[in-house]
């Protein structure tokens, strides 16, 4: 039953990111420049444009651009559905390496700002609904409304201006590493599981201390939704006939708010993920503000040279994460509330 | 932040139960949203500078907090040699405070018109994909989701580099992002309305589909949808500032605050926070007061039901 | 103001401290805007600036320019109407027969341990006219050259046409000749520059593939093997580059033994570094975070008035800029001193002519003057009173909105200006890609800003034949589409013109009538800046702005 309705959804999700990739191939040929002129650089003449169009491909009909990029013409070039993404037109590397260098960058930036806001949000959703009204409840109410509705990119610009410029204690907005450090080995693209891994506690340490203000900035615009959700998710699990009946046959209550935690949380899985989801590439306000080459950035720069193949990568992968973020999320929910399976 | 994520409001909160006691927070709202309107009707012509002619002073750091008396005796004998840049002046030599004054203009207009046509079109799809249930809403649902999993920096960075950095531009990117929303909300009243009787009763009188859809579901199923709108209102400006900050918003010199933050930004490591900092304050302080009145509305009306 | 003080002087002393800890390394950690995205002159990224600074430190032409005097800021300039050897030793040229001799330095060892002779300068042309790359930039010098045999044929269907022919033969393993088609002065000139560096043919054939007899990719994405002052030792794309020195270099080995360069995408983000003391030059700063660190103890902004300047685009096939008095009136409307002060902070001068002053030839023909009286009758006499008639959609000022921090001040001072006269003017930042595309490939900018046109050639006549020939005769560059059948008659006189002087004299008059039509509107000539530490120094200024590490020392 429940196999069934994952390969379902499955199947539905991989004929969304197909249209959405037939969609988005048309789309960007409408864009107004092509990047050859990028290539050609001083010399404009009309045979130089036309070598490096050749060069890119651009000089074939857009049904056999689209066939060769789905992969649908063997014996040519690899495509989509050989799980090739094409090659960046600005760097000539493959689109599928290069997200995977930018795209751990901005899961662990989000994943840690989740972690954050969650662990700041669940205590004080909870204290907060346990006594609805009362002079706390309202001041959360408050901060969870202000931290919500907050330009988090503003937030991270102060904060460089405060922590770093004025008092020192935050270093420089410059990536992961200090500029001198020389990254760890490359093995998940992760710096604080890689620095790890390569046994170099001293980077390590320093990654953290370079992701502590990006993280701070944003698990502080996330902890106000998800402070918000926890509190209200909270009230009216108190006020469920469940922990009604739990309460009237004398449950202790430290058991009896685990059962409310737990039918709270439930529903907020759904908005967890659309967060989630949305913050893939939303994130990258706060990457440019503390110069973190995520996704997001990677995204911007292909939009900006006309870069085909990865505009198209790019979206196809944040699109293709969300959808199972959003599956995974789901199945957590039916985990968590087992009526939903049914 | 800049995705309105709601939540329906549990029935019977103390908070809900007693609206009387957020007064204080409906009444900042309100005077915040009203002091913005003013400023989006009046604010680019009661600046002392005009908002998009630079002046010869650049970088020019605001008075300090000492000097205030002294520069505001100065200005109203008229001994100063110019008027004050109570803000200062940024890098081009615009003033600071007649940009910051004159941006809700440009900022509330694109919010507004962004939040009316997603309305219009989210509230519309809703309808039909909670009323009508076949495999044509099935699929525009499952569109619905993969709009709302498009990255939305990306679509509209597309989409200005299409047609080029315009107000229109960026109304028509953020209704993108705002349509699934509404699309979704309206959708689930629709079907809580449609399992209630009057819609069995429309159809015994034997009133054709469409009818019962538009003059029966549709205003039933419109509040919540209304009621968001306050709320994406806000966040549409936030929107519009984070645009900005990635080079997809209005073009220079309109003032719009993201705009001002974003090309104030390189300056702050220099030691330069005003050109960004008081662009930030009014945002800030604009997205909560949207924020905090459509909380209070909402609970209003969840009272009132 | 103290803060940023005291902060910059703590920085100072422990950078100081830590360099004298490490017992002088000679090593220096460079940051930049970008590292090369390719080492191959006829690949997809020749373009970038980046990457070119890449090629040339990896690969070392026939010729160059002699050393010149040194400037009052340190920085040295080259002697543009002296040539000397690189890898060629010396030359000869037979007017007769258009051939120029070249007798090849002996015992030169490059990186991968090839010797260099005539076979590798036979193949780098060859690979050059069999156009196979993305760009064909090897080609288009060799035509600009007028190197026999390198038209616009090789892009036809004979692949004859694609094959290095008699043009350039060898003569024995260190004597090459190379045969013109017309005289033409720019040969020694296209020589020196970025695109006919020399490839070491021996570790390029090595690396060929079937399907890539060129070895286009592996340059695109390996290294660039060839007889350069340094070899690459690291290279991760959008990341960081290293080189280490080349022991065998032909003038010596340089005194740096590794260079590093970083990228730092955002340059306030640059200059934060540098004043740390971790870094030790940057480059591609804007003009006012050069302005912050000049005066700076410990620091050095070394500026040079090279051939970078910026100017107003206006396109003649968009009325009404066909206007001449228009066009005019917009000059006298730009307050030049202003944005000298509040776009360069002094780091500019007014340009009076419509090449770099510093080329051979340049004349100053386009003295303007800031007076919006005069802009306001001109613009009356060309039929638009106070601007009345004018479309602001065609006023929209284009410029490349990756250069905002730059620009941005100075776009907003020139549109103020303009409507202060009564001209329509809006800005409408657009980005670089599509910013080329409009103005190489369709160019239809009607209205634009421009920082980035550096003739490259180092020639008056060069920059007239890019920018202002008409398009249908060959003006490859010519953005605002400005066509005088004077000047393309004149210009091709010159072109072969084999006497100086007389070629000067047509040259001179070219430009004044380039500036009484306005062709561009010139407004100023800015500094190519570098800020380093001060203990660094020998810093020289090449055509390219590309810095060659094997110039600089290191002083105790």
């Amino acid at each position: 039953m429940l196999l069934r309705s994952i390969s379902r959804r499955l199947l539905i999700g991989l004929i969304q990111l197909l249209g959405l990739t037939i969609a988005v191939f048309f789309l960007i040929r409408l864009l107004p420049a092509d990047p050859v002129s990028r290539l050609v650089g001083m010399n404009a003449s009309e045979q130089a444009y036309a070598q490096a169009q050749a060069q890119l491909g651009l000089d074939k009909p857009v049904l056999e651009q689209l066939a060769l990029y789905l992969g649908l013409m063997p014996g040519t070039q690899p495509g989509l559905l050989q799980g090739s993404l094409g090659i960046s037109w600005v760097t000539n590397s493959p689109v599928t390496s290069e997200i995977a260098a930018y795209l751990p960058v901005t899961l662990e930036l989000i994943t840690l700002a989740f972690l954050l806001a969650f662990v700041v949000a669940v205590p004080v959703g909870m204290l907060s609904a346990l006594n609805p009204g009362g002079r706390a409840d309202k001041g959360v109410f408050v901060y969870s409304l202000f931290a919500g509705s907050q330009p988090e990119f503003w937030w991270g610009l102060l904060f460089v201006y405060v922590f770093f410029f004025q008092l020192g204690v935050a270093p420089a907005p410059l990536g992961r590493l200090s500029p001198m450090t020389s990254p760890p080995e490359w093995v998940t693209g992760f710096i604080l599981i890689d620095t790890l891994i390569a046994g170099q506690p001293a980077k390590f340490v320093e990654a953290l201390h370079h992701l502590m203000m990006p993280v701070f900035t944003l698990g502080f615009v996330l902890s106000g939704p998800i402070i918000k959700m926890v509190r209200q998710n909270m009230v009216r699990a108190l006020q469920s006939d469940f922990v009604l009946y739990a309460n009237c046959v004398g449950l202790p209550r430290k058991r009896v708010a685990r059962y409310a935690l737990r039918a709270a949380m439930a529903p907020s899985m759904t908005l967890i993920g659309i967060l989630y989801g949305f913050m893939l590439s939303g994130a990258v306000l706060v990457e440019s503000v503390f110069s973190l080459g995520g996704i997001g950035q990677y995204a911007i720069r292909s939009v900006l040279a006309f870069d085909y193949p990865a505009i198209q990568g790019v979206v196809l992968v944040i699109t293709a994460i969300s959808l199972l973020v959003y599956l995974a999320l789901d199945l957590i929910h039916a985990a968590i509330d087992p009526r939903i399976a049914h | 932040m800049s995705l309105p994520v709601t939540d329906p409001i549990p029935e019977g909160d103390p908070l809900t139960l007693a609206p009387r006691s957020r007064d204080g927070l409906l009444i900042f709202g309100a005077t915040i949203v009203a002091i913005v309107t003013f400023l989006a009707v009046f604010g680019p012509h009661i600046g002392p500078y005009n908002p998009t002619l630079t002046t010869p002073r650049v970088a020019v750091p605001p008075p300090k907090f000492t000097e205030i008396p002294s520069t505001l005796i100065g200005w109203i004998n008229g001994t100063l040699p110019h008027a004050p840049h109570w803000m200062g002046t940024d890098a081009s030599g615009y003033d600071v405070f007649s940009r910051v004054i004159a941006a809700p203009r440009t900022d509330l207009t694109i919010a507004l018109a962004a939040n009316a046509l997603s309305l219009t079109i989210g509230v519309f799809l809703g309808l039909i994909a909670g009323y009508f249930r076949n495999w044509g809403t099935e699929v525009l649902m499952r569109v619905s989701d993969v709009m709302q999993s498009f990255p939305v920096f990306i679509s509209a960075m597309v989409l200005v580099a299409l047609a080029g950095r315009s107000t229109t531009n960026i109304i028509i990117a953020l209704a993108f992002v705002y349509v699934p929303i509404y699309v979704r909300l309206t959708r689930a009243e629709v079907l809580s309305q449609t399992s209630r009787g009057f819609v069995e009763a429309a159809r015994a009188l034997g009133q054709p589909e469409i009818k019962i859809a538009l003059r029966h579901v549709l205003p039933n199923s419109m509040t919540p949808a209304l009621i968001q709108s306050s709320v994406t209102i806000g966040f549409a400006i936030l929107l519009t500032a984070g645009l900005s900050f990635v080079g997809a918003g209005v073009r220079p010199p309109t003032p719009e605050w993201g705009l001002m933050i974003s090309t104030g930004a390189g300056a702050i490591i220099l030691g330069e926070w005003w050109p960004s900092v008081f662009p930030g304050i009014a945002i800030s302080l604009t997205v909560f007061g949207f924020a905090v009145l459509g909380n209070a509305l909402e609970r209003r009306y969840e009272a009132a039901q | 103001m103290t803060r940023l003080r005291t902060f910059a002087s703590v920085a100072v002393t422990s950078a100081l401290a830590l360099t004298a800890g490490s017992g002088w390394a000679q090593e220096i950690l460079i940051l930049a805007e970008d590292v090369p995205a390719g080492l191959n002159y006829d690949g997809p990224s020749a373009a970038i600036p980046a990457s070119q600074q890449g090629m040339v430190t990896l690969l070392e032409p026939l010729v160059g320019y002699a050393e010149g005097p040194v400037a009052e800021s340190g920085v040295r300039m080259p002697d543009f109407n002296t040539f000397e050897g690189r890898l060629a030793e010396s030359w000869s040229f037979d007017e007769d027969t258009l051939t120029w001799t070249f007798n090849l330095r002996q015992g030169v060892v490059g990186c991968d341990g090839a010797t260099f002779d005539a076979d590798d300068v036979l193949y780098t042309f060859a690979r050059a006219k069999s156009v196979s790359g993305a760009a064909p930039i090897g080609w288009f010098l060799s035509n600009v050259g007028s190197i026999d045999g390198f038209g616009p044929e090789v892009f036809g269907d004979d692949p004859e046409a694609k094959e290095l022919g008699d043009s350039i033969v060898k003569i024995d393993d260190y004597t090459v000749q190379i045969r013109q088609s017309e005289p033409n002065a720019l040969f020694l000139p296209v020589l020196t520059i970025f695109g006919l560096l020399i490839f070491d043919k021996e570790t390029m054939e090595a690396n060929a593939t079937e399907d890539d007899p060129w070895s286009h990719d592996y340059v695109n994405n390996v290294g660039a093997p060839g007889f350069g002052a340094y070899c690459l030792d690291r290279w991760t794309k959008d990341e960081e580059i290293s080189y280490v020195a080349n022991p065998n270099y032909f003038a010596g080995a340089p005194d740096i033994e590794r260079v590093t360069v970083r990228r730092v995408p955002q340059s306030s983000n640059r200059v934060v570094v540098l004043r740390s003391g971790q870094a030790d030059l940057v480059t591609g700063l804007t003009p006012r975070e050069f302005d912050s660190l000049r005066g700076m103890d410990g620091f050095t902004v070394a500026g040079i008035r090279g051939n970078e300047n910026m100017f107003l685009h206006m396109n003649f096939d968009v009325p009404p800029f066909d206007n001449v008095t228009l066009r005019q009136a917009i000059a006298h409307a730009i307050p030049f001193e202003q944005i000298i002060a509040n776009g360069y902070f002094g780091q500019a001068t007014q340009w009076e002519g419509l090449v770099p002053s510093g080329y051979p030839g340049f004349a100053p023909t386009a003295q303007f003057s800031y007076d919006p009286d005069r802009a306001r009758e001109l613009l009356a006499e060309a039929g638009f009173p106070g601007g009345e008639g004018l479309d602001p959609a065609v006023f929209a000022l284009s410029y490349v909105s990756e250069k905002e921090s730059t620009l941005g001040p100075i776009v907003n001072i020139i549109q103020s200006a303009l409507r202060e006269v009564g001209i329509p003017a809006s800005l409408d930042p657009i980005p670089q890609t599509q910013y080329g595309d409009r103005q190489l490939v369709k160019r239809d900018l009607p209205f634009a800003i421009n920082d980035q046109e550096k003739p490259i050639g180092v020639d008056a006549g060069y920059a007239t034949q890019l920018f202002f020939v008409s398009p249908e005769n060959g003006g490859l560059n010519n953005m605002v589409n400005y066509r005088n059948p004077d000047l393309d008659a004149m210009w091709a006189e010159a072109r072969v013109d084999p006497d100086p002087d007389s070629r000067n004299t047509t040259l001179l008059a070219i430009q004044e009538m380039l500036a009484a039509d306005v062709a561009w509107l010139p407004i100023v000539e800015y500094n190519t800046q570098w800020a380093h530490k001060s203990a660094i120094e020998g810093l020289r200024w090449y055509p390219d702005n590309s810095i060659r590490y094997v110039d600089l020392t290191i002083a105790e």
